[in-house]
């Protein structure tokens, strides 16, 4: 426990210095664009495998800069570098403030709910009832969708990624 | 700047438990839930097993058929640990709010290979930030989760890792091995091996290491599923991806996350999994977002 504390220590360290230049490796080809949206205008090109600093992040998209240009991609289009890839490198990230966003949220003061509390819990037959209560059906929800201009397009699943060397599972 | 920065790491690593180290979206209620089913089910007293009969009487869900459940059988038990979660965080008292997370969870739902269940959804009374799904068709979030989302395809995304976990059967499937593994220890340790401590070890840390793998590799695949379930019902597929890449930003000492960074894989290393799911595929675009409909409570 001590020593877990004190190696932990260590990597924070570590961690911390690479948040003032936090790199990653672009997974795909991809636009760069002026600000983090779909339709803003374009700034570059993002080539799959180069390498690429992270400047800040905004919902799913990341300031990046590239060799040769600079701008906003798509938060999955690069593979941030965690350091030593273990567990413990997502956990101190969030500490430091990934991605070099320093925003490390002040705690909520959230006590949260307990395993005791869950493991303790009564069966609500009256709370069980009121949720199948507000079910929709099928036929509901489509025309939900409809107001919304949804429309279903046909997709496959993603296969599961091919693990490289040094790629976190 | 840097040394507020160190200021914060110190903090948050002198009050991080040193087993906190991981991170679930989806199941991170799911522990206590199917040690909560275990009791359900009757398995609390190795002696039980030998006495079916005498917990058939007090126990609806004693004489389920765990080689292969029925649909049925799913949904009872489904019930059974949702409505022991509702007994500790109950609904959130407002019918619209409720009404509008079935309509896009059922939408969502409608794209996956399991349409027809009867799919119910809820936020709960919690400002946990959580997620959770039980067989058959029963998902929940907390109001700590709904209100951090900041349009409908968020939410489809999160429903729609949820609905995943459903339609793979995922919890399911743990139960069963949980409740088959329990029944061949018990005869194996009455008749075969009494006394002999080694086979038990091995069943004992052979289930665990199964139990476990399952579950990370689970969680994986309920995200990629989750982002192809919402873009499917045409949102924006990055809704998933965006609730993850605000949850980093959370400190991992605060109490809302403590039970979710307690059991599963940081958000972290879920975007970069779904960054190298989602590498070749180049159809992932438009979609709506919907911010303008998400029902923003008061």
């Amino acid at each position: 426990m001590r020593y877990s504390l004190t190696a932990m220590l260590a990597a924070a360290l570590l961690a911390s210095t690479l948040a003032q230049a936090d790199s990653g490796t672009a997974l795909k080809n991809d636009t760069l664009r002026k600000e983090p949206y779909n339709d803003a205008k374009t700034s570059g090109k993002l080539v799959r495998g180069e390498k690429v600093d992270i400047l800040g992040k905004q919902g799913a998209w990341l300031n990046i800069k590239t060799k040769s240009a600079s701008g906003w991609v798509r938060l999955l289009s690069v593979k941030r570098a965690t350091g030593t890839g273990n567990q413990a490198a997502g956990v101190l990230s969030v500490a430091s403030g990934r991605a070099g966003t320093g925003q490390v949220v002040a705690t909520t003061g959230v006590r949260g709910l307990t395993e005791d509390e869950l493991k303790q819990a009564q069966f609500s037959e009256s709370e069980i009832q009121l949720m199948e209560s507000y079910s929709v059906s099928a036929a509901d929800s489509t025309k939900f969708a409809k107001a919304g201009g949804l429309k279903v397009i046909k997709l496959g699943y993603l296969p599961k990624p091919v693990a490289t060397q040094g790629d976190n599972p | 700047m840097k040394k507020h920065t160190y200021a914060c790491l110190l903090i948050a690593l002198l009050s991080l438990p040193p087993q906190a180290m991981a991170f679930d979206l989806g199941g991170a209620l799911k522990d206590a839930v199917e040690k909560n089913a275990g009791d359900l089910i009757g398995n609390k007293n190795p002696d039980e097993a030998s006495t079916p009969q005498a917990k058939t009487e007090n126990n609806p869900l004693a004489d389920i058929n765990w080689k292969s459940p029925t649909q049925a059988e799913e949904i009872k038990l489904g019930r059974e640990i949702t409505g022991n979660l509702l007994g500790a965080a109950p609904l959130v008292k407002n019918a619209a709010l409720q009404q509008y997370v079935n309509r896009v969870g059922r939408w969502v739902a409608s794209q996956s290979e399991r349409p027809d269940l009867p799919w119910h959804f809820g936020v709960i009374e919690s400002e946990d930030i959580n997620a959770f799904a039980a067989p058959g068709g029963y998902v929940l979030l907390t109001r700590g989760l709904y209100q951090r989302l900041q349009n409908e395809a968020q939410l489809a995304g999160v429903l729609g890792h949820e609905i995943a976990h459903v339609v793979q059967k995922h919890q399911l499937k743990v139960l069963q091995k949980q409740q088959l593994l329990s029944l061949g220890a018990g005869l194996l340790s009455g008749k075969v091996a009494k006394g002999n401590q080694t086979i038990e070890k091995v069943i004992g840390s052979g289930a665990e290491i199964s139990a476990r793998s399952l579950d990370k590799s689970a969680e994986y695949e309920a995200d990629r599923m989750g982002l192809i379930l919402a873009a499917r019902a045409g949102y924006d597929p990055y809704g998933l991806a965006e609730v993850l890449s605000g949850l980093e930003d959370i400190s991992p000492s605060d109490g809302s996350i403590a039970l979710l960074f307690k059991t599963h894989p940081a958000p972290e290393e879920r975007l970069t999994a779904l960054g190298a799911a989602t590498a070749n595929s180049n159809n992932l675009t438009g979609g709506k977002t919907l911010e303008n409909r998400l029902l923003r409570l008061p």
